[in-house]
């Protein structure tokens, strides 16, 4: 019995992984449905994506238990933002949000790792990336959670982003058109479940763009 | 994550008996081993021999309790050959205890020595963790014996018949294996006398049931069912 | 020569050379490589006439798959196969080992080898070093005294069992073995059974995946399955395939010749010493 208290921990790893791509008038933001802890698969249908606002769309791994309160506070302060403005939150505005909510819990933080996606007040798609305690990033592309080092080279090599220290500033989306970033996002899926023991089952990717909303699945490997 | 204690060294939580009777001795044992929470084994023969007229029950670890007994049956060989005749009980039971307490530093087993030699008949040598030697009546071993402590002070009797003595040791192990999470599966015994040895086998679903003890079910449905019948209300 | 100021390669055994070291390293808070775990699925099983054994074919080394096809099923004797979980190189030194002192020993006695011989072999290796050798084998083979299979754990413990499981799909496969075994399968049966068992820890155990390895041990004969059962092909593939945008530049190049070749010439003895 004194063992496993010794031996307890606020937190567990549930794997999983997150990609998003952000084009000149789409986002594209996806995630594998499997959740896992050890060597167990919990399920494998669990969305990892949540959508915050209109054109807010959030993907994170990590500690699920972590992830759900994370999203359930974001969601309230949104529903207070728009009781408070009469409107939803634009995605950059929502990116602060997010990095102010997990600085908040620096010395205790909310073991979760996610990427942003959206449409910008031009209509222009944005990503940004962050860690757990709140930096961020605004990015053309990411990728986070287990597979991420798997995705995140491949990424580079196939979307090379210009420098954030260019003077005058570039724009970070990618030139794909929104078919070619969608069968990017399923090849790096594809491969990142051939080598990481926690991305697998299923792949879901929502689509923003001034349509509105897409929702698409695509099967993964199941081992 | 939990911790099936997958990567623990296999032991044998156990419960392993010796008693002798009028004309031998009776070893009896459960047939659980396990690794952590995980049964790795559940009909493993704990009993093991050693030359024709000794056995051994083994208890702790797995690995442990193997090589000793495989040292042990390999040394009583060359001693019945350059003895030409059987090994005594109390000269396998002594080598045993010779490794025992040679190597107490690295051993984790605890053993139950029994047999039948024509010098001094049915035999039970105890030998604990440390490598002491008692030779006893009775003896018992593993984790499962602090439940039957008690129970063996008050039901074992001197000259017991064959018949009488075996029922003691199968209401033992089984006494234990209901009480003892350690222990489980089958009860196995070994009759040592002037005849010879028999093996006896006794499967979990045939033992006696204890205290609040289920009968055996085939699927835990059917328990499910019979409770189903008088429903009761679900709360939260 | 000078006396013996050489280091001469040990002639057998570990080198525990750096052990006290590596502790202290360890203790200042290093951090320890990873070795390459195979967290495994294997299986055996006694059927009507012989014996079966399978293994799926994933090595990882923490959460990232090594190798998504490897050999899991050890040759030990041409009678005698041993499937193994834990660490990879453990698991084929002490097999490798194992099989080179079974063919010595078949040709000094001329005689097949037995299963009871690779066990006893096995466990004397693994209950020297305490668990610290992690091997985790199923062993199985027909000898002259009909088919056996055991299983042996890093401590050097041994279970005869009519089946068995190990590794740490070994949970999901016992569950496959609890319900469908039973005694006199034919082959047929056998090895659909023990596929099952294998694809319940590819599907269910992380640590285990990719295709499924059989092997059926007759009086005899040997049928070595490589890959029997292929359920986990890559989902997506592109249409248009990927190249590399730019190739590294070369920036400048500049050609040095080979220093002249040197002539040696010889005198005296070649073999003379000075």
């Amino acid at each position: 019995m004194t063992k496993e208290h010794a031996n307890w921990s606020p937190y567990d790893f549930n794997g999983g992984t997150c990609v998003a791509v952000a084009g000149a008038d789409y986002c594209v933001i996806a995630a594998d449905t499997r959740m896992s802890t050890g060597y167990n698969i919990l399920t494998r249908d669990y969305s990892k994506i949540c959508k915050l606002a209109e054109k807010s769309v959030l993907a994170s791994s990590g500690f699920q238990a972590d992830v759900r309160a994370l999203q359930k506070h974001l969601d309230a302060r949104h529903l207070i933002y728009q009781h408070q403005h009469n409107k939803q939150m634009s995605c950059p505005a929502m990116a602060q949000l997010l990095s102010n909510t997990l600085y908040y819990k620096r010395f205790f933080p909310y073991y979760a790792f996610n990427v942003l996606g959206g449409l910008d007040n031009e209509g222009k798609g944005c990503v940004f990336t962050y860690d757990a305690v709140g930096s961020y990033e605004k990015v053309g592309y990411s990728s986070q959670g287990s597979g991420a080092k798997l995705i995140m080279p491949f990424l580079d090599n196939q979307l090379k982003s210009p420098s954030p220290l260019l003077i005058p500033a570039q724009d970070a989306v990618t030139p794909l058109s929104e078919s070619e970033a969608i069968d990017l996002v399923r090849t790096a899926f594809a491969s990142a479940t051939e080598r990481d023991i926690y991305t697998g089952d299923k792949l879901e990717i929502l689509v923003l763009n001034k349509e509105g909303l897409r929702r698409e699945y695509m099967e993964l490997r199941l081992d | 994550m939990e911790d099936l204690g997958l990567n623990a060294p296999h032991s044998m939580g156990t419960t392993i008996i010796g008693v002798t009777y009028k004309d031998g001795v009776i070893l009896g044992a459960d047939s659980r081993t396990s690794t952590g929470v995980y049964v790795a084994n559940r009909a493993s023969d704990k009993i093991t021999q050693l030359t024709d007229n000794v056995y051994v029950c083994r208890s702790g670890s797995a690995a442990d309790s193997q090589i000793v007994s495989d040292y042990v049956r390999y040394f009583l060989h060359q001693h019945t050959i350059q003895l030409g005749q059987p090994a005594t009980v109390k000269v396998a039971a002594n080598l045993v205890r010779l490794l025992a307490y040679g190597n107490k530093d690295t051993l984790q087993t605890g053993m139950i020595v029994g047999g039948w030699d024509k010098y001094e008949g049915g035999k039970i040598y105890g030998i604990p963790l440390g490598g002491t030697i008692i030779e006893q009546p009775f003896s018992i071993g593993g984790s499962g014996s602090s439940y039957l402590y008690g129970f063996l002070d008050q039901a074992w009797k001197d000259g017991m018949s064959k018949d009488e003595a075996e029922e003691l040791v199968k209401k033992a192990v089984s006494l234990a294996i209901a009480r003892d999470g350690a222990s489980g599966g089958v009860v196995r015994t070994v009759i040592i006398n002037e005849e010879g040895v028999t093996r006896n086998f006794y499967p979990g679903d045939q033992l006696p049931l204890w205290h609040e003890e289920l009968e055996p079910q085939n699927s835990l449905l059917d328990i499910w069912g019979a409770a189903a019948a008088s429903p009761v209300p679900m709360t939260e | 020569m000078t006396n013996g100021a050489f280091e001469v390669p040990a002639k057998g055994g570990f080198s525990f050379d750096n052990c006290k070291r590596n502790e202290m390293l360890l203790n200042k808070g290093l951090k320890a490589p990873g070795f390459l775990k195979t967290g495994t699925t294997i299986v055996g099983l006694v059927y009507q006439d012989g014996v079966i054994l399978g293994a799926d074919t994933r090595a990882t080394e923490g959460p990232i798959v090594a190798d998504k096809n490897c050999e899991k099923i050890h040759y030990m004797a041409p009678n005698i196969y041993c499937c193994g979980a834990g660490t990879a190189a453990d698991t084929e030194a002490v097999t490798d080992m194992v099989s080179s002192q079974l063919k010595l020993h078949r040709y000094h006695t001329g005689r097949e080898s037995r299963v009871i011989t690779a066990l006893t072999l096995l466990k004397s290796h693994l209950f020297r070093y305490q668990g610290h050798v992690s091997a985790a084998l199923v062993l199985g083979g027909v000898d002259v005294s009909g088919p056996h299979l055991h299983t042996i754990y890093p401590h050097g413990s041994t279970d005869t069992l009519p089946f068995a499981t190990m590794g740490s799909g070994s949970l999901a496969a016992m569950s496959v073995f609890e319900s469908k075994y039973r005694e006199g399968l034919t082959r047929d049966e056998g090895v659909k059974i023990v596929c099952e068992a294998i694809a319940s820890g590819i599907f269910n155990d992380l640590g285990s995946g990719s295709n499924v390895d059989v092997c059926v041990i007759t009086k005899g004969n040997v049928e070595y399955l490589r890959n029997h059962v292929q359920p986990n092909p890559r989902t997506y593939t592109s249409a248009k395939g990927y190249t590399f945008s730019k190739p590294t530049e070369v920036l400048s190049t500049k050609v040095t010749a080979l220093a002249q070749r040197a002539v040696v010439t010889e005198r005296g003895d070649a073999m003379e010493e000075e």
